[in-house]
């Protein structure tokens, strides 16, 4: 330690120099900036060679499968809905303007007028292979016209057209999900030029994963400053010296620049998660600067010398700094144990961050404080002879006198608060769902609540079936086919799905149609030939490669397409569920492996991944933590009694999202490792001093009384500083912002309370074997 | 005056050099025309079997065979087609049948033997695709000259460049193409289809041209699909001209019981 103590000195000898090394590595790093590459597909959240990653970028490939936007189209005022030729006129000049748009697969796009229609022709036999809208109809018994058929078509029924006709989608094809934004915002452009009575709605996860990464980078450069600027005019009400307050807002901004500008310079993406950073940095990066000011504030008038003082604090503080950051450090570099790669990249970099936060503060700082004027300081501080304390003072004094004389009551209700908790932990709901990262209000939200109230779904999945030998051409096998119908029929049973479209459906069309339309023929032909026979019809359409998303040339691999009306993970996995209970229960007539692929299925992989690697990655770090702190407190007991504020404080926030119902999902999982960090912050702080005091006076209830002047003031400072600072988060847009901004208030107020309460009352109740006689535990310390 | 008597005269230049071509230079429509003989009635009637290799953009084949018979009941006008699938064996013994009209849509008659089931098929246009392949109906029996306006674009070395753009453009899937049509023979060599981007999105290919009794005959052609990146290749084998077929095949009655004798 003596080097770090060394050091501290080096910087109020030498303050220029340190300030222009901090001032040069700020440019040097960053400098790095405009190299930045931005990610905002949540696929990354796996690894690429992710299984589940590989396969649906096979099953894609294999059948000519795209990422989709979903244009719906809704006419609530015509009687007729969309089918009238107004509405529909304009679903033929959007679906050939969206074909334009660059990065749109225009030959697959699925629309009204894309694709391709059988029907019975005007002589009995007579069977006619046509378009479904060439061109928009010109009057409105040929708009209903379009309506019956496109009803009628098991393949268009429940996707494009709703069910009760009163809206119609487009299907949008993109070469990559990247494009998503751009693309719907071209779109948007179109729709606006339209003035009929129909509403559009944009949406699709491909959407909603790429809007919601660009509005977080917009949401990053709004809610970050923004949160800086309110931490500061709290510092600044606190400390009423603006000069001084600059320093821990340089401080925070230094260690942003300097882990961002390493992370960007090292060639990293920026990904969803990765943009967080700062953000999370920035109150850790504060916090250790509040203590510094407010001991500085408090002890500057015993000293009235600059030097003096700022050795004095941080004699008082390195240890407990140093042991903060150690922990808020290993607490996010746990997280490099999850398997997910933007979240490992994230955690190691956070600690690293963390730790120059903590190298800035004790060189910085101390250096920042040597260049201000002594006179200019002359004003500054807690005045020792004024005696004319404040409400805050009284009421530390007075919650200080309580947690010793009603530390049994205090003990009851932590228990009983836990108690419920713990409850509350049981019932935590673990889901997740992009859409819902987006707040009730927004656009995307607005168009999937709409649009899944019309259509079988606009969140699709692939339940791939793969014949384990390779040369029976299965899917023609009509007992196959039965037995997929059936499948399908399962599936609309759970729920969950809305539609589902397979080989077996266009096999039954062609087969009733060729029949003479009769419904009663709506089913598989018994033979093999037969069914080879009504493909081979089907392939005289316009649109022959329309097969070919469902089943692959040899048939030996069939794709049912599952369009959900929910992208929850949870609905995705009762679906998965579903089916496999539904292949136990009837065993296929050959034997066939199953495959998922899909975006909505993805996001079920790595959450499932996130939530046990966040689970494994808290376990581990509260071990860290928890040795870390038998090693400063050189005690077990120490050790133990500075975990209970934070398990106390964990308890309480997963309990209170178990208790409101609030879905566990990726924001809550990754601020798992934040909470752990920070809530055992305020723990080291007090015990740290009350060891110190107890050493000086050998005496509880006199340490007691010490320990909520300057100790407890610091913690209080800290916590409304930090809390408070995070309020904008709450107004944000975003739903992951709002979560991110309630757990820093939580953590701060309950850590603070849950120290400042609860290691009172045990301290009062246990202490006699806690200061056992002269064995008062001495702490490492090189003074 | 002087520049009228010198425009005169140098057009009088020009004729007097250019003579001797000018005479056999052919006009757009003319060329069409001779091109269609070319490619779709060559002899009064014949036979062909035809291997098909349907790939898709990830190059897996499909194959197909069926055996074309063919009657020209008026050169350039209209036509009888039958085509008897042999392959893949699922399939063995569909046909379709087709009388091919100028003036008005195409009678089409589907015959299925595993449904044991004839229909007649009808089509709101020729674009759709023949047998699940990447040419269309309308290349196998060609497009109505008078659906396009026809300009001699460019006359290059061995071929002439004939635009072609359609009169009702709602009705296609293209906005214009353009054909290489050989001189000598008259045979496409290559038509490229463009969008309204000018942006290529389909090719027929005439790969390999034979003779057969006199007559210049495709043996091997290919569509590209440039936007599903599916490629056919179409082998025309044992073709023969003129073996004396008659209306009386290309009739319902022969769809449930195929003619055996013409189609080995």
């Amino acid at each position: 330690m003596k080097i770090f103590k060394n050091l501290i000195h080096f910087s109020t000898a030498r303050p220029k120099f340190i300030v222009s090394i901090v001032i040069a590595a700020a440019i040097f790093f960053g400098m790095q900036f405009p190299k930045i590459t931005i990610d905002t597909d949540p696929e990354n959240m796996l690894s690429e060679k992710e299984f589940v990653r590989i396969f649906h970028h096979e099953v894609k490939k294999e059948f000519g499968l795209y990422d989709f936007i979903v244009v719906g189209i809704v006419n609530e005022h015509d009687e007729n809905g969309v089918f009238n030729p107004e509405t529909l006129n304009r679903i033929v000049d959007l679906t050939n303007k969206i074909k334009d748009i660059q990065g749109v697969i225009s030959y697959e796009l699925i629309s009204l007028s894309t694709k391709d229609n059988i029907r019975q022709g005007d002589t009995p036999g007579m069977v006619i292979f046509e378009w479904l809208m060439q061109k928009a109809p010109q009057n409105s018994k040929a708009a209903l016209f379009i309506r019956d058929e496109a009803k009628d078509n098991p393949m268009l029924d429940g996707t494009i057209v709703s069910e009760d006709g009163k809206a119609a989608c487009i299907y949008v094809p993109i070469e990559a999900k990247k494009e998503s934004y751009r693309i719907a915002q071209k779109i948007k452009e179109y729709v606006k030029a339209f003035n009929g009575q129909e509403q559009f709605f944009i949406t699709g996860l491909p959407v909603a994963e790429d809007t919601f990464g660009v509005e977080m980078f917009k949401q990053m450069a709004i809610s970050a400053p923004l949160a800086g600027l309110i931490i500061f005019l709290i510092m600044w009400f606190f400390f009423k010296k603006i000069s001084l307050v600059f320093s821990p807002m340089i401080v925070a901004m230094a260690s942003i620049i300097y882990t961002m500008g390493l992370l960007i310079g090292k060639g990293f993406t920026v990904h969803i998660m990765i943009s967080m950073i700062p953000i999370f940095l920035m109150p850790i990066a504060v916090v250790d600067s509040v203590h510094i000011l407010s001991e500085f504030y408090d002890k500057y008038d015993q000293f009235r010398d600059r030097r003096k003082a700022i050795h004095h604090v941080m004699d008082e503080l390195f240890m407990p700094m140093l042991y903060t950051s150690l922990t808020s450090a290993v607490g996010f570099a746990s997280l490099a144990f999850t398997p997910i790669p933007p979240v490992k990249i994230f955690g190691l970099f956070v600690a690293y961050g963390i730790m120059m936060a903590w190298l800035l503060t004790i060189t910085f700082i101390p250096a920042y404080i040597m260049l201000l004027k002594e006179s200019s300081l002359s004003s500054f501080g807690k005045k020792a002879a004024d005696h004319h304390e404040n409400i805050f003072d009284k009421m530390l004094e007075a919650m200080g006198r309580f947690s010793q004389h009603q530390s049994k009551l205090i003990i009851a209700i932590v228990i009983l608060i836990l108690a419920i908790s713990i409850y509350g932990i049981t019932k935590i709901n673990i889901n997740d769902n992009p859409v819902r990262w987006f707040t009730e209000k927004h656009d995307i939200r607005i168009a999937d609540k709409v649009l899944n109230e019309h259509f079988g779904g606009t969140y699709t999945a692939y339940l791939v079936l793969d014949s384990v030998n390779q040369t029976h051409e299965d899917f023609k096998d009509p007992k196959v086919l039965m037995w997929v119908e059936k499948l399908q029929k399962k599936l609309i049973s759970s729920g969950k799905v809305g539609k589902s479209t397979s080989i077996a459906d266009v096999v039954k069309k062609v087969y009733y149609e060729l029949l003479g339309g009769d419904k009663a023929n709506n089913k598989i032909p018994d033979s093999r030939n037969a069914v080879a026979q009504c493909l081979l019809s089907y392939e005289n359409s316009h649109k022959p490669d329309d097969l070919w998303h469902l089943v692959t040339t040899n048939f030996n691999k069939a794709n049912i397409w599952i369009q959900l009306k929910s992208g929850d993970n949870q609905d995705m996995e009762q679906v998965v569920t579903v089916v496999n209970e539904f292949i136990v229960d009837n065993p296929p007539p050959v034997e066939l492996k199953t495959g998922w692929a899909g975006l909505t299925y993805i996001n079920t992989v790595w959450q499932e991944k996130m939530v046990k690697g966040m689970m494994s990655a808290l376990l581990g770090s509260f071990i860290m933590v928890f040795v870390l702190m038998i090693i400063l407190f050189r005690s077990f007991i120490w050790g133990l009694l500075c975990m209970i504020p934070l398990s106390a404080t964990i308890i309480f926030i997963y309990g209170l999202i178990g208790l409101v119902g609030k879905d566990y999902d990726m924001p809550v999982a990754v601020l798992s490792s934040l909470t752990l960090g920070l809530s055992v912050d305020f723990a080291i702080h007090f015990l740290q001093r009350t060891k110190e005091l107890y050493k000086r006076t050998n005496n509880w209830e006199q340490t007691l009384g010490e320990l909520f002047k300057e100790p407890a003031r610091a913690i209080s400072k800290n916590a409304l500083v930090i809390a408070i600072g995070f309020t904008p988060l709450l107004i944000a847009p975003l739903v992951p912002y709002k979560t991110v901004g309630f757990f820093m208030m939580m953590i701060m107020i309950v850590s603070a309370i849950a120290t400042l309460f609860i290691l009172p009352a045990i301290i009062s109740m246990f202490r006699g074997i806690i200061f056992r006689g002269d064995r008062v535990p001495k702490i490492k310390d090189e003074r | 005056m002087k520049r009228i008597l010198s425009l005169l005269l140098a057009a009088g230049l020009t004729l007097f050099f250019s003579g001797s071509s000018f005479a056999e230079v052919l006009s757009a429509e003319q060329i069409v025309k001779k091109a269609n003989e070319a490619y779709y009635y060559q002899g009064d009637n014949g036979r062909s079997r035809v291997n098909m290799k349907i790939e898709d953009r990830q190059g897996n084949v499909r194959e197909k065979e069926f055996v074309i018979l063919r009657l020209n009941i008026v050169k350039g006008g209209p036509q009888k087609y039958y085509v008897y699938y042999e392959k893949p064996n699922d399939v063995r013994g569909t046909v379709f049948m087709v009388w091919k009209y100028l003036d008005k849509d195409d009678d089409r008659w589907l015959y299925l033997p595993g449904l044991n089931l004839v229909n007649r098929i009808a089509a709101s246009d020729k674009r759709s695709s023949f047998a699940g392949s990447n040419f269309v109906y309308e290349d196998i029996s060609g497009r109505n000259l008078n659906y396009d306006k026809h300009e001699l674009i460019d006359d290059k070395g061995d071929v002439y460049v004939i635009k072609g753009i359609p009169k009702v453009p709602s009705e296609v899937e293209f906005a214009y193409y353009i054909s290489n049509i050989n001189k000598e023979n008259f045979i496409p060599v290559k038509v490229e289809y463009y969008d309204n981007q000018d942006k290529v999105i389909r090719i027929l290919e005439t790969k390999q041209i034979i003779d057969v009794q006199g007559y210049p005959t495709v043996k091997e052609a290919v569509a590209s699909d440039l936007r599903s990146g599916g490629k056919t290749i179409i082998d025309f084998n044992d073709v023969e001209y003129d073996i004396g077929l008659d209306e009386d095949v290309f009739t319902e009655r022969y769809l449930q019981r195929p003619p055996m004798k013409w189609l080995k």
